[in-house]
């Protein structure tokens, strides 16, 4: 049984998605709880939709209903769990009525989803950013946290909480280390003994003692004189931050920018200085994927021009800045650096990952990797504690002036802010120009139609792109990309942050949307376009 | 073999049980984390289980012991720094503990079993070696789902 939230697997995921859908041909029960009408629908059992942003209504209402009908596992909840009676007591607030009035799913269907939930011998779920991209993302996560240890489903196979990373290294680059508070494997900064082991394994002092900032904190400081320098790697910063004009003036209040990328992006635009990089091609080197599997990744073309390796750009760098050397020859030696300094990973070498990845933690050489963790039950806090979840409405909803909610997200053929895919000449051919998802109700009312432009505008900025007319989207809900600078969803979304991760509300802000003229080209073309 | 000589072979692994058992309640009584009491508490109850076990041994030396071998030792106890006992000690810093103490057990049975000449001597305490790894290999499992957090 799988148990999809919060992502439109097969256009963000086509790997993971085609995976699930061959366990729904070899029999597994699909459940997909999304407020759009996305592909996977169309394989799923069930497909529950839930107004956006009413996650943690939603599920804390199916654990009412599953409490009630005493299909938790009550040995789950005895042996492994710290306090299952507080759980219970606080998702009474949610009986599944009350939860229905508040996220827009009929009581009937709750119903019949805490039974499929309860009743399976084990359930797997399946989110990303529709869970986390809202002001209450971490409480949306911890909320399936819990759903999952109420019904006994983490540590098993076939189930557990799975988060599918938004990129194909995403994993590696924070397990490298690529976050403000940790070293190499979550080795916290502010750990004082962690701190002296990087020293002496680095030969340095001075290591800081103090977490930096995260990536909005970053660019927020930037107006007050906090952040003078910012150095971006592979990042299309404007276009992916939330309310691009504001992102634009942070950007503009730096004393020094350097960007480092393979094309140039609206961001390379802002730069004082342009590193030409590599792309995944050209670069020796490993991705670790959503299920802490490294893998290597071989380089097969040279790079052109004067572009060089991160590796070796930053260890340049180290060295006219300091006079320290890294000492690295090859990405191998990187690799070793975090052998040596994280044992999570000391068992994974090149010559181990030569024909298949291997899955962290693998802290020898003797050792297979870890696929599944907290089989025994145990977590590394003792055991599983439950968090308080309540609802929590998004920053901004749509009223008289701006009657519309935006939700926003990725399509099939392209990739992030497509700086890559747009230089792409197959798949630009394919999906040539955003489009504006809006529903046949409101399309009715507003007299457009699939092909028409329209105008959005949201109190931060407005954007001119095509409407496709579909029910993809419920009526009051429309839909689109951030990949097309031109008509990019970030110049209407919101820069309102969940105060633990610090992730942007991307999936909620409110709009109002104009025809601005007639389509001239037939509708089908723009349904052959949009469908993935 | 005389069943002295074997006696005194179950006295010793007796000895060591009892003395894990007394170590892993001690502990429990100080730690304040209370899932690494509980922890500590298990592992006491386990060595009381062991020393049960070779007890039987020791009295009825008919009795043969066939313990399941481990087939590969991950070496992890090896790999990880023996934890400075703490009452405020996390859970994994509490197994880590306690596989360290296993593989301590494991490296002395292995000695024994080196330096003893009698083939019956040998293979009682290869036995005992194959028994302490048995339980290292299984604290080792638990330690690796718990002692690399992804914490961020």
């Amino acid at each position: 049984m799988i148990f999809v939230i919060g992502s439109n697997t097969t256009e963000a995921h086509p790997i993971v998605s085609y995976y699930i859908k061959r366990a729904v041909k070899k029999g597994a029960i699909l459940i997909v709880n999304d407020p759009r009408k996305i592909d996977l629908t169309q394989w799923a059992t069930m497909h529950v939709q839930h107004k956006v942003g009413t996650d943690i209504a939603y599920i804390n209402g199916l654990m009412n209903e599953i409490f009630k009908n005493g299909w938790e596992d009550k040995e789950y909840l005895r042996d492994h769990t710290e306090n299952p009676d507080e759980i219970r007591k606080w998702v009474e607030d949610y009986p599944v009525e009350k939860a229905s009035e508040i996220c827009g799913v009929p009581v009937e269907t709750m119903k019949k989803v805490a039974k499929i939930l309860g009743e399976a011998k084990v359930a797997s779920v399946c989110y990303t950013l529709g869970i986390t991209e809202h002001i209450c993302g971490t409480d949306n996560v911890k909320t399936l946290a819990n759903l999952q240890m109420v019904l006994g489903n983490i540590g098993t196979y076939a189930g557990g909480l799975n988060p599918l990373r938004g990129q194909n290294n995403v994993q590696g680059a924070c397990d490298m280390g690529a976050l403000p508070n940790v070293y190499h494997n979550y080795q916290a900064v502010d750990n004082p003994a962690i701190k002296e082991k990087f020293e002496k394994a680095w030969g340095v002092t001075g290591l800081p003692t103090k977490p930096g900032y995260k990536m909005p904190t970053m660019m927020r400081k930037a107006l007050d004189g906090g952040t003078k320098i910012l150095y971006c790697i592979g990042d299309n910063t404007i276009q992916t931050e939330p309310n691009i004009t504001h992102s634009i003036k942070e950007i503009e209040a730096l004393e020094f920018f350097v960007c480092v990328d393979i094309f140039p992006t609206i961001t390379t635009a802002y730069a004082d200085v342009i590193l030409p990089d590599c792309s995944w091609g050209e670069v020796d080197g490993t991705f670790t994927n959503t299920e802490r599997r490294v893998q290597r990744i071989r380089k097969v073309i040279d790079p052109p021009g004067d572009a060089r390796p991160h590796w070796w750009v930053l260890q340049e760098l180290a060295k006219r800045i300091n006079g320290y050397d890294l000492g690295f020859a090859s990405s191998e030696g990187v690799w070793e650096d975090m052998r040596k300094t994280a044992t999570s990973c000391a068992g994974i070498t090149y010559e181990r990952l030569e024909h298949v990845g291997l899955q962290w933690p693998c802290p020898t050489l003797e050792h297979p990797g870890t696929p599944l963790l907290h089989t025994s039950g145990n977590f590394t806090r003792g055991k599983g504690l439950f968090h308080h979840t309540d609802n929590i409405s998004p920053a901004e909803m749509p009223d008289e002036t701006y009657p519309f909610l935006l939700s926003t997200g990725r399509r099939l053929w392209h990739y992030h802010t497509a700086t890559q895919t747009r230089n792409s000449i197959g798949l630009e051919k394919l999906f040539p120009e955003e489009l504006m998802e809006i529903s046949p109700l409101d399309a009715q009312k507003l007299g457009i139609k699939s092909g028409d432009l329209v105008k959005a505008t949201s109190r931060r900025g407005e954007i001119n792109l095509k409407a496709w007319v579909t029910d993809r989207s419920a009526p009051g809900v429309c839909w689109c990309s951030f990949h097309f600078v031109e008509a990019c969803a970030n110049w209407l979304t919101i820069d309102r942050f969940d105060p633990v991760s610090e992730t942007a509300e991307y999936k909620v802000c409110a709009i109002k949307i104009e025809k601005i003229a007639d389509g001239k080209e037939p509708v089908s073309l723009i349904r052959r376009q949009a469908r993935p | 073999m005389d069943n002295m000589e074997l006696e005194k072979i179950f006295s010793v692994a007796i000895e060591r049980e009892i003395e894990a058992h007394e170590f892993y309640l001690a502990v429990s009584n100080k730690v304040i984390n209370s899932d690494v009491k509980r922890v500590f508490k298990e592992l006491a109850q386990e060595e009381m289980g062991h020393m049960e076990l070779l007890t039987r041994f020791k009295n009825d030396p008919s009795m043969v012991m066939k313990i399941e071998m481990p087939q590969k030792d991950y070496k992890i106890a090896e790999a990880t720094d023996l934890p400075k006992f703490d009452i405020a000690m996390k859970p994994a810093d509490a197994i880590a503990l306690a596989m360290k103490k296993e593989q301590e057990s494991v490296k002395f049975y292995r000695g024994m079993a080196a330096i003893s000449k009698d083939a019956k001597v040998k293979s009682q305490f290869e036995y005992l070696a194959g028994m302490e790894l048995g339980h290292k290999q299984r604290l080792e499992n638990v330690f690796v789902e718990i002692g690399y957090p992804e914490v961020f």
